[in-house]
């Protein structure tokens, strides 16, 4: 059996995808900002002694300066995703991170992913949808090794996962970082000791630098304050903040996000969504996204993987999706009771 | 008929398998625990909750039960006139097997039951999930902790409850029936022996291992929601409680 990464053909490379700008200057070329104002952010920042120009420059040292408020900083930011959504098209220029070839998954007799081919492009936002119940959870615990498949393999970089050993699988956990549906925040910990768990547990960072790190991740996802808060004291979109804040404390690779907007009202699902599009334009972590925010998470993602009946119907960009002429994705997109899949 | 058949022996498999499982559950615990780190603090936590928070309810058991066996043991002994066989009787029957048995219930029934709650209700909000997510072995994490902390206290829960069913034997030998303080515990140190001691520990010794082995396990793999929480629950008090009657008659028989 090989080793590495087989190339998917169905990648092919346009030109148009090159390597993004950084952030500051992304937000002067779309006037978001003007040159002497970013440049003004950039020595006030320096001179306070930071160093990570993406995360504190653009982000708080704008704000703070009084030059956009927080709400301009994400539209604009959401602007910038826009443009470089709509550019995107499937490539082998952007080599697939997670892969899974033919996987097949059987739970109490059920067949809930019938040879499943799907790959996740690198540094890009993948949204998967589908029916409840149709193997979209079961697939991303396919991509973290939390399941096995009972037959056909699962790819992330060049390690097959049910090839190597516990101690590469840890590795290789390394780079992920997991938002699960309900949080899975540990509810005998407080917000601060969720956010500070992965790093107290994996790294040997002093409790100093934990902490700065901790609170910075609190201050992206807007938790300051609540430090102090048990998980059952946080409401619903609180709780999805303080997991996306421990999944994002760590720096992953790739970021999972199981249903991050499920269960919330209408402005801070909205919330939400900004939040993802803010965390990855200033990180490009590659994102995988399940969804049933139907059609706005086509807004959110460059990629879209469609699953019916344990099989992967389309894969491809977000507007093609959007335009695809399949009853079953037309009925998916509208909601429809009529069409091919029958529930009532 | 064959339906019946067929049953039974479906049945059968999942017996076996369940079986298997925990052994392998088990093994893979005792292979994790010379791997660093240790987690001291987890450990002392659980000692304290196994433990400390254990001491009243034996207190209790305890000191009844010695009361009750001196009241019983004198009504019988008096009616042949070995009275002063009472303290003997107390010890032995609290030091050989009421001690480490009761001592394995009741920690089955307080600290038993939580730990595979807690651990169930860890399982289905998927906290254990995203400990493996992070790297964490959640065996290692949370099971290890556990089991060591019951190896540790369920012996001294054990030592607590002899020490203090004598004394409630005491109680009512001496206070209550006017029996001479000297021959209570005269007949104690002359009758009860090391042997004795040792076969009350390596009973407890093994029924804290298998409440935190049941109650652990049954908890990690909890699986439906909150109706598998319960149903874990039940079926590992259950469980323990059966397995320490079992093994208590085997240890005896063997120890005898």
């Amino acid at each position: 059996m090989p080793t590495t990464l087989p190339t998917d053909p169905a990648f092919d490379s346009p030109a148009s995808q090159s390597a993004p700008l950084p952030l500051g200057q992304q937000l002067v070329a779309n006037g978001c900002v003007t040159a002497r104002q970013l440049d003004l952010a950039l020595r006030r920042h320096q001179s306070t002694g930071g160093q990570d120009e993406s995360a504190h420059l653009v982000g708080r040292t704008l704000v703070e300066m009084g030059c956009i408020s927080q709400a301009e900083l994400l539209g604009c930011l959401s602007r910038q995703f826009a443009q470089e959504r709509d550019a995107y098209q499937v490539s082998s220029d952007i080599p697939p991170v997670i892969r899974l070839e033919q996987v097949v998954k059987i739970l109490d007799g059920r067949r809930v992913l019938d040879a499943v081919d799907l790959a996740i492009p690198a540094n890009r936002v993948t949204a998967i949808i589908g029916m409840s119940g149709g193997g979209k959870s079961v697939i991303m615990k396919h991509m973290v090794g939390l399941m096995k498949p009972d037959q056909g393999s699962v790819w992330v970089g060049e390690h097959s996962l049910g090839r190597i050993s516990g101690r590469e699988l840890t590795r290789v956990r390394g780079r992920f970082s997991l938002l699960f549906q309900g949080g899975a925040l540990f509810d005998s910990l407080n917000v601060f000791d969720n956010v500070a768990f992965p790093l107290r547990e994996k790294t040997r960072l002093s409790e100093i630098d934990i902490r700065a790190r901790v609170m910075r991740c609190l201050e992206e996802v807007n938790l300051v304050g609540m430090e102090r808060k048990f998980p059952d004291e946080l409401s619903g979109g609180m709780m999805k903040r303080a997991a996306l804040a421990r999944a994002l404390v760590t720096n992953p690779e790739i970021l999972l996000l199981d249903e991050p907007t499920a269960g919330l009202d209408p402005i801070i699902e909205n919330a939400i969504h900004y939040l993802i599009c803010d965390t990855f334009m200033r990180t490009r972590y590659t994102m995988v996204v399940i969804s049933h925010a139907v059609p706005e998470i086509f807004k959110w993602s460059h990629h879209v993987i469609v699953l019916h009946r344990g099989k992967v119907l389309f894969s491809g960009p977000s507007r093609e999706v959007m335009a695809s002429p399949d009853p079953v994705i037309r009925q998916f997109i509208r909601g429809d009771l009529d069409g091919p899949i029958q529930v009532i | 008929m064959i339906d019946l058949i067929g049953h039974i022996g479906s049945q059968s498999i999942n017996v076996v398998r369940e079986i298997g499982r925990m052994f392998l559950f088990m093994w893979e615990i005792i292979i994790s625990l010379p791997v660093p780190p240790y987690r001291w603090t987890s450990f002392l936590k659980q000692v304290h909750f196994i433990g400390l928070r254990s001491l009243f309810v034996i207190a209790l058991t305890a000191i009844f039960t010695g009361m009750v066996l001196a009241l019983q043991g004198y009504y019988t002994l008096s009616r042949f006139g070995s009275e002063a066989l009472l303290g003997p009787a107390v010890a032995l029957s609290i030091i050989r097997e009421l001690g480490p048995v009761l001592s394995g219930l009741m920690v089955t029934g307080r600290a038993g039951s939580a730990l595979t709650a807690e651990l169930g209700i860890m399982r289905i909000r998927e906290q254990i999930d995203a400990l493996e997510v992070m790297g964490i072995p959640p065996l290692k994490f949370l099971v290890t902790p556990r089991i060591e902390a019951g190896l540790l206290v369920v012996p001294l829960l054990t030592v607590l409850f002899d020490v203090i069913g004598i004394w409630g034997g005491y109680l009512v030998a001496v206070r209550l029936l006017g029996m001479s303080g000297g021959t209570y515990f005269g007949g104690i140190e002359s009758s009860v022996e090391m042997h004795d001691i040792v076969t009350g520990l390596i009973k407890s010794c093994t029924f804290g291992l298998i409440v935190t082995w049941v109650c652990t396990y049954k908890g990690f793999f909890t699986r439906r929601g909150a109706e598998g929480v319960s149903h874990s629950t039940t079926s590992a008090v259950v469980l323990s409680s059966v397995l320490i009657l079992v093994c208590d008659y085997f240890i005896t028989s063997i120890m005898l």
